[in-house]
């Protein structure tokens, strides 16, 4: 009760008119910074801080909070739309998402990413003002052994979204995984493959290679498919068309996947590092197990998008849980607005959330506000955003090459990364040309040196002992958690098939809900 | 009537600098008397939010609001490369009067890991101001509450699990001096991520670290971690209690450099107007409060004297790397 009240306190803070103001601004402008390629949550805040300066740290944290949710949604947009994700957490998003703008259904697309985000974001922020205290526990149990487990729950996920092709599956994850040796070794101090320059000392950042690999990459293939000759066969979509609407069926087929998401998005969240990632790519790979038609996924599955949606915005409340609580930044973004709490003259740490209630509650409050502006404000952009896929590909190539160029030289200004991307973009093209899958890369490469660095870690710490991950009750957990994942699979294949005898003997429906909540 | 006064004025200063400074001031038409005339260009170099940024902003705000700098200042993070990026951009301005920055641990650290193309002896000294240094902590779970039950602990158990950011750096250096001077042996393990580091030692995997205490006063005031030992020369205002290493008998532990660094080749008369400038900047209220806030020990020195401190702190964390093979 006391902290319902504490959350309904900060809602109040929250929506003075000077609040909802800067909620709005910062909601706008985030999903204006996240429409540009590469630049996700981490860059709009990086890039937006400084405005904030002059703000009290409530004002400044509200829109702080709506730049995040904004960026996150704009790189939702760029993945359905242009099949380029803004930042690692929507790698997985592209999978179905651009499949479906492809046939035409951005709108509901785009719709049912909003809704979900939406409702994980509700259901995170309940979660974060109930759960704190005992997930802020579990935050403090993850030393190296459990994050390289996390790490590893996500790398096997890979398997799922290679599909059939093993061979070319495996070996674009090894490119991922040879790509993410470059820089500094963190465990010796040795250069790897820099050539003693010092701008790759800090190794291959995932921006460059994912826009060129996606962004850049479906231009020229759908150049040398023929794609500036086509006539396009969105025309007919219109914002009075009722197409821009999901479908009862979009509905019925992904509200269990949103569910799902969201609490799988919450848990994986809370564990510092690649959380949001990680979750993402595994709410995907869960809706392809539980679904009644995987062979669906990849070419426009409505759950495909919608699990990891949810799953990318629930990690991110699941993520403030260790920031606020203990005052440590569990992913890139965080730590960014960590920095923040300092410039604002708070400190960080575990008590501020007694030192400092409103600001706190501020903060949680303005996370759920907003998400709700987002899911209004896209209502009445949806058809804006929309109609770029009917705009005719001769004309959207050359912007997109020019946004792709411009998003990744912002992020760093850096024109080595701009040169790394436009390699990425030529090798995108290959890589689709012969059934490789740049997905696996790029997961490979945001993951692999994470699982190095944590198991580096884990075995200096043990001494080159792997019993360490079994002697950690933590650690202990979620190793029976990797070994189910990597059954899932397997059991809901068999599933499948004992319902599909079922339904060979006697022909009568089986509830699709109850079928659905096996793996919760 | 005026006019020809001022002109004359100029030329004697011009001339009293020129002879001043001699042959090294390499730009002898940026006379202390027409500077600054432009817009300074300010290149943090690491991004928004971290350490070096904060300390950047600062300053230019203080320098603002006490229209200390006549002109505008534009501020930019180049980041990359751990600092490579922003202080080669200013490498790379040679002789220019309006380009400056601010320094941190990189600033030694980068060039000895990396082929900079440039190192601290290049640019000219503004002067130091702070110095980070770091607490060496412990989780209560342990029951350790003094440094000397932390090195009786250490022996025991024959080899303890150590925390610290990266390799090159001077956490690393900071548990390799104590622990040879202490008489007991590490396994150090890199982290990445301040966040990371922490919840290690939180959830049970390390047995000690090292960090800024910026990072760890959190924690510190709220019982979470135990300090036990603390690398400045005067204990922290904030946590008065955690004795100095110098208390406990440990000298000449390195400390990170918070300075301001001009390009290289800059006239000496600018050089000067900088540290004067800068005198008054670090007597404002706004800037103490900036170094508690931050849990900096303030250590001021001026120019030549800056570049020595620089160059004893790389020799010392050169030499030392090398001995662990952390650097060739």
């Amino acid at each position: 009760m006391d902290i319902l009240s504490d959350l309904i306190n900060g809602i109040g803070n929250a929506v003075s008119p000077a609040n909802l103001l800067l909620l709005c601004a910062g909601v706008f402008l985030g999903m204006v910074v996240g429409v540009m390629p590469g630049l996700g949550p981490s860059a709009g805040i990086a890039i937006l801080l400084p405005l904030t300066f002059g703000l009290d740290p409530t004002g400044a944290i509200v829109m702080l909070a709506a730049v995040y949710y904004g960026a996150m949604y704009g790189g939702t947009i760029t993945s359905v739309l242009i099949n380029t994700p803004g930042e690692s957490a929507t790698v997985a998003s592209t999978f179905d998402g651009y499949p479906l703008a492809r046939q035409g259904r951005a709108g509901p697309a785009l719709v049912m990413a909003a809704i979900a985000s939406f409702v994980a974001g509700t259901v995170g922020t309940l979660l974060l003002t109930l759960a704190a205290p005992v997930t802020a526990a579990v935050a403090t149990s993850f030393g190296p052994p459990e994050l390289f487990l996390v790490v590893m729950a996500g790398l096997l996920m890979l398997i799922v979204i290679v599909g059939k092709n093993r061979l070319l599956g495996a070996i674009s994850a090894l490119l991922g995984f040879a790509l993410a040796t470059v820089g500094i070794d963190i465990g010796g101090g040795e250069q790897r493959y820099t050539f003693g320059s010092a701008q790759l000392i800090n190794g291959i950042d995932f921006i460059p290679v994912a826009i060129g690999l996606f962004g850049v990459g479906e231009v020229l293939w759908a150049l040398y498919n023929g794609g500036h000759l086509e006539r396009l066969q969105y025309i007919g979509v219109r914002a009075g068309g009722g197409r821009y609407w999901p479908t009862a069926r979009d509905w019925a087929e992904s509200r269990w996947a949103m569910v799902r998401g969201s609490l799988l998005g919450f848990f994986v969240g809370v564990a510092p590092g690649a959380g949001a990632t990680v979750a993402s790519v595994m709410s995907y790979s869960v809706e392809k197990s539980v679904a009644k038609k995987p062979e669906k996924f990849g070419k426009g599955a409505m759950p495909g998008l919608v699990g990891p949606e949810a799953a990318n915005n629930a990690a991110t409340s699941g993520a403030m849980v260790p920031l606020l609580t203990l005052g440590l930044p569990g992913s890139a973004a965080t730590a960014v607005l960590l920095g923040g709490f300092l410039m604002w003259g708070l400190q960080p740490g575990p008590q501020l959330m007694d030192q400092n209630p409103d600001f706190a509650w501020g903060l949680i409050a303005s996370m759920y506000l907003g998400n709700a502006i987002l899911l209004v404000l896209n209502v009445f952009c949806i058809p804006a955003f929309a109609s770029v896929a009917r705009v005719p590909f001769r004309v959207l190539a050359p912007i997109i090459i020019v946004l792709c160029v411009l998003g990744t030289y912002t992020v760093n200004g850096s024109i080595i990364e701009v040169g790394i991307m436009l390699g990425c973009g030529v090798l995108g093209f290959f890589m689709r040309r012969f059934g490789f899958v740049p997905a696996a890369t790029v997961v490979a490469l945001v993951l692999g040196p994470l699982a190095e660095e944590t198991l580096r870690q884990t075995l200096i710490i043990s001494r080159g002992s792997f019993t360490i991950f079994l002697h950690r009750p933590a650690s202990l957990l979620l190793v029976c958690v990797v070994a189910l994942l990597c059954l899932l699979p397997l059991i809901s294949a068999a599933i499948r098939r004992r319902r599909a005898q079922l339904r060979a003997e006697r022909p009568v429906e089986t509830d699709p809900s109850k079928t659905n909540e096996i793996e919760v | 009537m005026r006019q020809p006064i001022k002109a004359v004025v100029a030329a004697a200063v011009a001339a009293m600098t020129i002879t001043a400074c001699g042959a090294s001031a390499g730009g002898g038409e940026q006379a202390a008397d027409n500077y600054p005339r432009k817009e300074l260009d300010w290149t943090i170099a690491f991004g928004p939010g971290g350490g070096n940024d904060i300390m950047a902003r600062t300053m230019v705000d203080i320098l603002k609001k006490n229209k200390l700098y006549p002109e505008d200042i534009r501020v930019e993070n180049r980041e990359g490369g751990s600092g490579a990026t922003g202080w080669g951009y200013l490498f790379g301005k040679r002789g220019d009067p309006y380009a400056i920055s601010t320094t941190s641990g990189s600033f030694i650290t980068t060039p000895l890991e990396a082929k900079t193309g440039w190192t601290y002896k290049d640019f000219t000294p503004v002067g130091l101001f702070a110095t980070d240094n770091a607490v060496f902590a412990v989780a209560p779970k342990s029951g350790i509450t003094t440094w000397q039950q932390w090195v009786q602990f250490a022996k025991r158990k024959g080899k303890v699990a150590v925390g610290g950011i990266s390799t090159v750096n001077v956490d690393f250096i900071l548990h390799a001096m104590l622990a040879k001077a202490a008489g007991y042996q590490i396994d150090y393990v890199p982290f990445n991520e301040e966040g990371q580091l922490q919840t290690s030692l939180l959830s049970g995997a390390l047995d000690a670290v090292v960090s800024n205490p910026a990072e760890l006063i959190g924690q510190l005031q709220a019982k979470k971690m135990t300090g036990l030992l603390f690398t400045g020369t005067r204990p922290l205002a904030s946590l008065p209690t955690i004795p100095t290493a110098e208390a406990l008998g440990y000298k000449g532990l390195p400390s990170m450099p918070r300075g301001l660094i001009l390009a290289p080749n800059v006239p000496a008369s600018v050089q000067q107007w900088w540290i004067d400038t800068m005198k008054k900047v670090v007597a404002t209220p706004q800037w103490k409060n900036y170094l508690v806030k931050n849990q900096l020990t303030e250590d001021i020195r001026w120019g030549a004297d800056f570049t020595a401190y620089l160059q004893r702190t790389s020799t010392d964390l050169e030499s030392i790397l090398r001995q662990h093979g952390a650097i060739k």
